[in-house]
């Protein structure tokens, strides 16, 4: 039967564990020639005809009628049945422990998912390599401590939260496909960063113990909310401002086209990460405890990752423009700094904690040194 | 002729970005309404000059003369003054792009010639979401005299 030849057709099989026996409906089928056909009285809402709209058809604009409600409380029978379709009994449960709405949604996930599909890049095509050319030393090395330390921390915001994915009621899967592209653009980080420290001479530099510990402290957060206050909105808020500083600071336009675009996946992550926690602490308000501890001991940590020479002056010698011009980066880096506090704050406030009368991180970058004194 | 900041200028631009769809629907579509503020060079004396733009997609759908910031609600204002503005269109007409630390996301950085003012991060955070879209804007620039 058929014109596809199957090779060693006759020992398929020949050792299965299992006997084929045909189902009673197909045996029917088989001898009757009458579909069945009831599937089609059992349907979720029928007669919807979504319109794209001028940028295509997108998830807001399948958000119609039942299709659009997203239930304060995940499908009981947790399993992966799509939202709206007709619920057949006893489907096997995946066990799914994050079930609450607001234990993981936030009003602006469709949204960023649609935006970091549409502005995916890659960095073996959009990247302008070819353009590369030699540095100073001194900025090169810089340049490529930089990129060790980005290529150690990045991938976190992947391994960390799609740890979570696979604990979510299916019925929030919105948030699973965000997550899903915030792992790929952390992959086309960690491959960019690395990329650029092998590519102009110079090679992959020191890696950090308290790198290494922020990260564990983040993997080892004990709901998806700690870790998203944790991970979003004081690490990536603070990665964001690095890469605003790598556009800025960028010896080439490489490198500028580099951390821009970085900067762009990166600020979805943290709106992403920004407007969960509003949801969350809007639900529960208890919650902002739990933040407030994660934030303690990751501000501290921070603080402390920020005080050792491979994170100082890698950043103040290309913010100086080398090494001769050291205390101008240094001067520099004090200004950014208020940046960095500021916007973390602001987006503390935006996500409805009010963090300011507990955040360890000074205002005053020179308060770091005089602290040490 | 118009000239920079008029609305009529940036909707020259939203036709050169429209006809180089390409580029910019390979940097993927942007959607924020936003203004730029020109800030006479001599400060104090009032005279700021407001312009409410709206990206929609791939394409610039409106440029206008703002009076009333709060009544347009944009993400984020662009703020800079005359000088500063007409530094990076010099730059971009001389080399299509501004000089490396001229580009609106490191002056906007510093905060010192270009600096941002919103009333919600996460809406200001479109600034950087959108960045190069922006740039890639301001930088056709370089085919319309300011």
């Amino acid at each position: 039967m058929g014109s596809v030849h199957i090779k060693d057709e006759e020992r398929v099989g020949s050792e299965a564990k299992y006997k084929l026996e045909p189902s009673v409906y197909l045996q029917k089928l088989y001898e009757s020639g009458t579909p069945d056909l009831g599937w089609m009285n059992q349907m979720g809402e029928w007669g919807v005809r979504a319109k794209p709209g001028n940028l295509g058809l997108r998830l807001k604009d399948i958000e119609i009628g039942s299709y659009g409600v997203v239930p304060e409380h995940g499908g009981a029978h947790r399993s992966m049945a799509p939202r709206g379709a007709k619920i057949v009994e006893d489907l096997p449960s995946l066990g799914f422990t994050i079930n609450e709405k607001a234990e993981c949604w936030a009003d602006n996930v469709s949204e960023l998912y649609e935006e970091a599909v549409a502005r995916q890049w890659s960095s073996a095509r959009d990247i302008p390599w070819t353009e590369l050319k030699p540095l100073p030393d001194d900025l090169e090395r810089a340049m490529c401590q930089l990129c060790t330390f980005l290529t150690e921390v990045e991938f976190i915001a992947a391994d960390a939260p799609t740890r979570w994915m696979g604990q979510m009621n299916h019925d929030f899967f919105e948030v699973k496909m965000f997550l899903a592209t915030q792992a790929m653009d952390e992959a086309r980080h960690m491959d960019v960063f690395r990329k650029r420290a092998l590519a102009n001479g110079g090679g992959l530099g020191k890696a950090s113990y308290l790198s290494e510990l922020s990260l564990k402290r983040i993997f080892d957060c004990p709901t998806f909310s700690a870790q998203t206050g944790r991970l979003q909105l004081l690490g990536e808020g603070f990665v964001l401002t690095m890469f605003r500083q790598g556009e800025f600071l960028a010896p080439s336009r490489v490198d500028q086209e580099i951390f821009r675009r970085c900067m762009q996946d990166e600020s979805r992550h943290v709106g992403f990460g920004t407007m969960h926690l509003r949801t969350q602490l809007k639900a529960n308000p208890a919650v902002a405890e739990q933040l407030h501890e994660q934030l303690d001991d990751a501000e501290r940590i921070l603080l402390e990752t920020f005080s050792v020479p491979e994170a100082v002056e890698p950043m103040a010698i290309l913010m100086g423009g080398g090494i001769d011009h050291f205390d101008k980066g240094m001067e520099l880096q004090g200004q950014l700094w208020r940046r960095i506090v500021h916007e973390y704050l602001q987006r503390c406030d935006s996500a409805g904690l009010d963090r300011r009368p507990r955040c360890i991180l000074p205002t005053d970058f020179n308060k770091m040194f005089e602290a040490a004194a | 002729m118009a000239s920079f900041p008029d609305s009529q200028w940036f909707l020259t631009l939203g036709k050169l970005m429209h006809a180089e769809g390409e580029l910019f629907r390979r940097l993927g579509y942007a959607e924020t309404r936003f203004a730029v503020r020109v800030v006479p060079n001599n400060t104090g004396n009032g005279g700021d000059r407001i312009v409410g733009l709206v990206i929609d997609g791939y394409q610039l759908t409106e440029a206008k003369p703002i009076v009333d910031l709060n009544e347009y609600d944009p993400d984020f204002v662009i703020c800079g003054k005359r000088e500063i503005w007409d530094r990076m269109l010099g730059e971009i007409a001389e080399h299509g792009r501004p000089q490396l630390r001229h580009t609106l996301s490191s002056l906007a950085l510093v905060g010192e010639e270009l600096w941002l003012e919103s009333t919600d991060q996460l809406r200001e955070d479109k600034f950087y979401r959108f960045n190069q879209t922006l740039q890639e804007l301001l930088n056709l620039a370089a085919k319309v005299p300011a």
